[in-house]
């Protein structure tokens, strides 16, 4: 991987990081995409995070949008649904852009009733766009039975891609959370064994970049609404991180790369980056 | 969260007196569990087959509407449970023994789960539903792996010191084991 990404190139932690291409290279017929976590709190930062989302789909025509979980904090009336959901998002979810949600902590399971969150009624599922296939994982509960699905879902995937998100980050360097190791010891050797390339995660209310592990790049994404200010405790396994404002993620996937570019509340992009399959 | 923890401590320190098999779905005890367990859900799902059906909608009202009246009906039928009904006192000393067992080979891994999750001290009665706004704690999937296994609709969750089964759907303690973690 060359990750690109700094204004200047420097050395950060070990990862090259070039100034070439900061922002997405919407090329023909790329699957194209944002990534939000533990965004459900109905306050202002959320809102002006999703203004900077709306700014970049008329700029990139993304179509779609995967949501980490904590989803909707606190009360899920249909006035806290439109409050910390309808609202924020409308210009998106007015311009056709669907939601896949995966569930966390803060979240009712039955949320996967909810229409707007493509869940398909299911607490774990699958989709694909393009030549990569997504898997919306409940951490919360990662029972024999879910652990079995993935296994044979993503065995019987042919996709280019797999890309596997949920809200319990197997590797984080957040001082208030940390990493999920029994769910590591669970999923990665799954993931390791069928090609997945990228795994996304919230419940830290930062943003990190882990250095790849076993080939699999990680990523921790809570601060699309929550945020807990220096909260990053950064470690040699720390590629990039952010914990000083909200952020989301835009994804761009062109046959064999993936390229990511992490945005501020204020627009400022704080990281990004290409991903090669291989 | 350091309660919690402390718990789960605890609970490793049992294991060091626990030799026995794992969990065993042949065993008396576990098919009497999953007799009980298969009872609650046939009353269940003929108290739902009485409901509209919850379909994928974009009506949050509807969503909750429903999920209140299957507590509320649900409750109802069951009025007169009380703890032990499923969590037979064999079964929640195999459950106790099956959760120690699990504690012992990937004790540091599982302390680590409940530590990340967002641990809550709730203590719980059987037919209240989980309060809103309180975060579900994360059940580690190597607990998961070493107790009996249950129908989707039903949920091994821990609360504070107490393991219960939770009805995800009707959002409704149907059983409780207290001081699992103590």
């Amino acid at each position: 991987m060359i990750a690109i990404g700094s204004r200047c190139a420097i050395l950060f932690l070990g990862i090259l990081t070039l100034d070439a291409v900061e922002d997405l290279p919407l090329k023909q017929g790329s699957v194209r995409f944002a990534v939000i976590g533990d965004m459900g709190t109905g306050d202002k930062a959320q809102y002006e995070v999703a203004q900077q989302m709306e700014r970049y789909r008329e700029k990139t025509g993304f179509d779609f949008v995967l949501m980490l979980g904590d989803n909707i904090y606190g009360g899920k009336s249909p006035a806290d649904m439109k409050r910390k959901f309808e609202y924020p998002y409308g210009p998106l979810l007015d311009a056709g852009v669907k939601f896949y949600a995966s569930l966390g902590n803060h979240d009712n399971p039955n949320e996967r009733f909810y229409k707007p969150f493509n869940m398909g009624e299911k607490r774990f599922y699958s989709f694909r766009k393009g030549n990569a296939e997504f898997f919306a994982l409940d951490s919360n509960y990662m029972d024999p039975q879910q652990v079995e699905w993935l296994t044979n879902a993503l065995r019987d995937s042919n996709s280019t891609w797999k890309i596997c998100y949920f809200h319990h980050p197997l590797y984080s360097d957040g001082k208030f959370h940390g990493p999920d190791t029994d769910l590591r010891a669970r999923l990665e050797p799954i993931f390791q064994a069928s090609g997945v390339r990228v795994v996304l995660s919230g419940h830290e209310h930062l943003y990190e970049r882990i250095k790849p592990h076993g080939g699999i790049y990680y990523f921790v994404l809570g601060n699309s609404g929550e945020l807990r200010p220096h909260n990053l405790k950064p470690s040699p396994d720390t590629a990039k991180g952010f914990d000083t404002d909200r952020d989301f993620m835009m994804v761009e996937i062109a046959g064999d790369e993936l390229y990511f570019q992490t945005i501020s509340r204020t627009g400022e992009t704080i990281d990004s980056g290409v991903i090669d399959r291989k | 969260m350091k309660l919690v923890v402390a718990m789960v401590l605890l609970t490793d320190v049992l294991c060091a007196q626990i030799g026995h098999a794992p969990v065993n779905a042949d065993s008396a005890i576990i098919r009497d569990f999953e007799k009980r367990v298969a009872a609650y859900l046939q009353l269940r799902k003929s108290i739902e087959s009485n409901l509209p059906k919850l379909k994928a909608t974009p009506s949050e009202e509807k969503i909750s509407h429903h999920e209140i009246q299957l507590r509320h009906a649900v409750r109802e039928a069951r009025k007169y449970a009380r703890p032990g009904d499923i969590f037979t006192p064999e079964i929640s000393a195999e459950i106790r023994r099956l959760i120690a067992m699990a504690m012992h080979p990937d004790g540091p891994e599982i302390r680590q789960s409940l530590r990340s999750a967002e641990p809550v001290q709730l203590h719980l009665a059987i037919n209240e539903k989980y309060p809103d706004g309180v975060p579900l704690q994360t059940t580690p999937p190597s607990l998961l792996e070493n107790l009996p296994a249950l129908p989707p609709e039903i949920e091994y969750r821990i609360t504070g010191r107490d393991v219960v089964l939770l009805d995800a759907k009707a959002n409704l303690i149907v059983d409780i084991i207290r001081g699992v973690f103590s």
